[in-house]
């Protein structure tokens, strides 16, 4: 294989792995940039990605214990991939109004450790619920059929056309959301929250629409995530965990509040693990929480936050 | 010289809340503070006491450079501050608070040891015991400093930025919400602390009365930039002063 | 001075008010908790293992024991100084797998074990700690969380050939208490009864230990600074304190509980599992802390009992008992967020209250 080829080759590995990443972390990012909320329970919305999204593109298997005692079977829609990838952010950006409304915003006014705590047994329910319901065994989301080639690009090589696929699909949302943002009122509250919270609270648009829909949009990214991730990595209910993790170095490492320092951590992050995979498999996992710690002593306000750091 | 800053400025984003500000505190000579909401006399405060770091210029404390330093080493220094709004320990006792403000005082350079009973550390004990007193709080010294009073919360704030004992303490609008008669008490205590403690002080205040009471000087901040600096009368006097605060209402 | 924090009562009342006070004075002596420790461990099995369901094996008690210890180090953290640390596995599984290859490699001696496995936990707290720290409060879950995550990877990874990686590491060798007591040792006659064999004697001095460790921190400067910190944290940098060490020390502290802790698991399990370096297990010692109630040290002893029972004896009966664990998380953090033991506390002053009449 060409340089050139083994150059793009990387970056197309890159790009896929880091786009599962970017769209988790959007929503973390700009919740903790404007509400200084830490929302655990968001890895729940990839996991509402990832199974309602099976049960809708193919079927999902209910067969954990309380499944099987009340004798409920297999459900499938059978509708395809595309379908799911255009229900669930719909679903999942009404799971994160739902979430604003009844469990973020009550603890607004609690001390951070219970938010945080609060979050991650909302996360520990969901998780668990799957395991009741659909069991914890690993399940099998497949590509789609018209997914399962390669695809010529010319004297750059050839790729896996699901690659391309989760890039072009990554890119097209991150940018949509994007532009919402900077190009709205509801941004604007995301923009000015970042720059100063104080400023967000005598506002008091803390409570109102914004923020509402703030959550909404980062559930929805959340909820796209899981119907792209579903055939990449495994479908078990600690995946939501597992994805979640990462996607908090990619806010550590890209600054909090910023989608462009989201998708510039994730970028990192995914060049990282991929560059470790191809070339010190057994370092693959550890790498990317070194760069975070590098990153954390450099610049501990990450590569596009603000540099002060008064909280 | 016991304070002077030097071209001191803060930008956020867009706005420059203070703008090359230059201040000079001469021991015991107190200075007020004024200027309309949103002056950026807090801000100030803040960037001289380490809260903020300063986007450009200087912070010298007896001749030294200290812009830039932690909260916890400026007030080791010397230099102390009571908060706009009562910055305490609600859920502890008010002897609680005073114990670990003196702990603050006698050991802030961390030789505390952390399997030593604080029973046995006498000179804090001591110290937590003056301050109370000396504040008038002993008698509610068992009591949880959040169901004090207000104004006695506001006293007991002023009591953990005394118990480091500092040759310079910035009060930030140490009266506000107050009722008159707090406010008097209050007023007298700062007159008290400056005569007793010999505690040169940097007053935020928007009352002309109290500042008049207290101030030796008076610097004026409009827009983030000091517009005059002088003595109570010069300033009174000051077209500019009179024009950009007072609205060119009489004082 | 610090003895009398207990707000003071009119002391004009009925004799119920003079006894009581007397026996909060009681109450207060450091060495009441040490003596209600030694009293627990010789009670405790008793009573537990006649719980419903129990089929009577000590093993539990003793795990319950090296459980608390890490429960009542993380709440040294969680409690005292305000810090969520969702990364306690690093200390509490690292820790373990130090004392496993020691064990294995150079000796076998349990209490050299539990101190290898200690300071093994103090370097790693230092290590993440500056790391962790290095941002604001809510940014430390996160941070704990992840560098507790690498040490997994790397337990699993690169570090595979000396931990065993998925299979955990088989090759712990325990050699007797001070190389003559060996730990299956019974007692006979009431010894017997009261404290079974060594190795019980041995988990259970080192829960009194903690105990003991637990209040007189508490009760030193660090134990009130802890607390102002979590209280308002940037008055106490404004007294004139180094916050961010004393939060180090804090973090660090309560390391080295995990790490006795750990180092004891080790001994006790005579396997590490990779798991104990999993998300989970500081998922588990945060719902402990928070079940049983922070900020004291009778609510993470209370929470280790809940959580074991459960864990060990009712998921027997229901096999969704993870969900019903959460959702009670949930329910205890949503609202009683002071914890089971906070509840029995708050029973406990509704009775004083009514005993007293009503001067208050
Ligand atoms: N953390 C901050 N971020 C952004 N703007 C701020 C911040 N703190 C203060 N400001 C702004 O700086 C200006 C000065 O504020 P401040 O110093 O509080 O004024 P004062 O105390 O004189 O009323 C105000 O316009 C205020 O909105
Ligand atoms: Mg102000």
């Amino acid at each position: 294989m060409s340089v050139v080829g083994s150059v793009v080759g990387f970056m197309i590995q890159t790009l896929a792995v880091s786009s599962i990443y970017i769209l988790v972390a959007i929503g973390l990012s700009i919740t903790l940039g404007t509400l200084k909320f830490v929302n655990f329970a968001h890895a729940a919305m990839y996991l509402a990605g990832v199974y309602i999204g099976l049960g809708i593109a193919l079927e999902l298997q209910f067969s954990g214990d309380i499944a099987r005692s009340i004798g409920l079977g297999n459900v499938g829609l059978d509708l395809g991939f595309l379908a799911a990838l255009a229900i669930i952010p719909i679903i999942t950006f009404g799971l994160g109004l739902l979430m604003e409304r009844f469990v973020a915003r009550p603890f607004y006014d609690r001390p951070d450790t219970d938010q945080i705590l609060v979050t991650f047994g909302i996360l520990l329910i969901v998780q668990e619920l799957i395991r009741a319901f659909v069991g914890g065994r690993s399940l099998t989301f497949s590509r789609p059929a018209w997914a399962e080639g390669a695809i010529s690009l010319g004297p750059l090589g050839t790729y896996a056309s699901w690659r391309l696929a989760i890039i072009g699909i990554t890119s097209v949302l991150v940018l949509a959301v994007y532009l919402y943002i900077e190009y709205t009122d509801v941004g604007l509250a995301v923009r000015a929250g970042t720059e100063d919270t104080e400023m967000v609270n005598l506002l008091g648009v803390r409570a109102t629409r914004p923020f509402l829909v703030i959550f909404g949009v980062g559930s929805g990214l959340a909820g796209a995530a899981g119907v792209v991730g579903g055939p990449v990595f495994s479908v078990v209910p600690e995946v939501g965990v597992g994805v979640l993790v990462p996607a908090f170095l990619v806010v550590v490492v890209g600054g909090v509040g910023s989608i462009v320092g989201s998708v510039v951590g994730g970028l990192l992050i995914g060049a990282v693990e991929v560059g470790l995979v191809m070339n010190a498999p057994t370092w693959s996992s550890v790498g990317i929480y070194a760069l975070a710690a590098v990153v954390l002593l450099v610049r501990p306000a990450g590569l596009m936050g603000a540099v002060e750091v008064d909280e | 010289m016991l304070l002077e800053t030097k071209g001191l400025t803060k930008r956020f984003g867009e706005l420059t809340a203070v703008d090359e500000v230059n201040l000079q505190i001469q021991e015991g000579d107190s200075l007020s503070v004024i200027g309309p909401n949103g002056a950026g006399k807090s801000t100030t405060v803040n960037l001289i006491t380490g809260l903020l770091n300063p986007t450009e210029g200087k912070v010298l404390y007896r001749g030294e450079d200290i812009t830039g330093q932690e909260p916890h080493e400026i007030v080791q220094q010397g230099l102390s501050k009571s908060f706009q709004t009562a910055s305490i320990f609600p859920d502890l006792t008010v002897e609680r608070n005073a114990v670990v403000a003196s702990l603050g005082a006698e050991h802030g350079s961390f030789s505390l040891n952390f399997l030593r009973r604080l029973g046995n550390y006498d000179d804090v004990l001591e110290r937590a015991e003056q301050t109370m007193r000396d504040m008038g709080l002993y008698e509610q010294r068992h009591v949880e400093a959040k169901s004090l009073p207000y104004g006695d919360k506001r006293r007991l704030e002023m009591a953990l930025a005394l118990a480091s004992d500092p040759d310079l303490l910035f009060l930030d609008e140490p009266t506000a919400g107050m009722s008159p008669d707090e406010t008097d008490d209050t007023v007298d205590l700062i007159e008290r602390i400056k005569e007793e403690r010999g505690v040169t002080i940097v007053l935020i205040e928007h009352d002309m009365e109290i500042i008049f009471r207290v101030s030796d000087r008076i610097a004026v901040l409009n827009r983030g930039a000091k517009i005059a600096d002088g003595t109570p009368d010069e300033i009174q006097g000051d077209p500019d002063v009179q024009e950009a605060y007072l609205g060119g209402v009489e004082i | 001075m610090s003895e009398q924090t207990e707000a003071a009562t009119p002391g004009e009342s009925a004799d119920a008010s003079g006894l009581l006070d007397r026996w909060d004075g009681l109450r207060e002596r450091e060495s009441f908790s040490i003596a209600g420790a030694i009293a627990f461990v010789v009670v405790f099995p008793m009573i537990f293992t006649n719980l419903p369901a129990y089929n009577g094996y000590m093993s539990l008690v003793e795990l319950i024991y090296i459980w608390a210890i890490f429960a009542i180090g993380f709440d040294l953290l969680l409690g005292y100084t305000g810090l969520l640390s969702f990364g306690h596995a690093v200390f509490w599984g690292g820790s373990a797998y130090a004392a496993g290859l020691f064990s294995a490699n150079v000796s076998g001696e349990p209490l050299l074990i539990v101190l290898v496995a200690m300071v093994t936990a103090i370097v790693l707290a230092l290590i993440i700690g500056i790391l962790s720290l290095r941002r604001g409060g809510i940014y430390f879950a996160i941070l704990t969380l992840a560098f507790g995550q690498m040490m997994y990877f790397i337990a699993l990874g690169p570090l595979g050939g000396i931990t065993g990686g998925e299979d955990g590491f088989t090759g712990v060798t325990v050699d007797p208490l001070l190389g003559a007591l060996e730990l299956g040792t019974g007692f006979a006659g009431v010894l017997g009864t009261l404290l079974h064999d060594i190795g019980y004697v041995l988990f259970a001095g080192f829960f009194v230990l903690a105990v003991a460790a637990a209040v007189r921190i508490v009760r030193s400067p660090y134990g009130a600074i802890f607390q102002a910190i979590a209280e308002n944290e940037q008055r106490v940098r404004f007294l004139g304190l180094n916050v961010w060490r004393y939060k180090l020390a804090a973090f660090v502290i309560s390391g080295a509980f995990a790490g006795v802790a750990g180092g004891l698991h080790t001994i006790h399990a005579q396997y590490v599992a990779v798991g104990s370096l999993f998300w989970i297990t500081s998922g588990d010692i945060v719902i402990i802390t928070v079940l049983g109630g922070i900020g004291s040290i009778f609510g993470p002893v209370t929470g280790t009992i809940a959580f074991l029972y459960v864990e060990n004896i009712v998921s027997g009966e229901i096999a969704f008992w993870l969900l019903v664990l959460g959702a009670l998380f949930v329910t205890v953090v949503w609202l009683f967020p002071a914890g089971i033991w906070g509840i029995v506390t708050g029973i406990r002053s509704t009775v004083r209250e009514q005993l007293l009449g009503d001067d208050s």
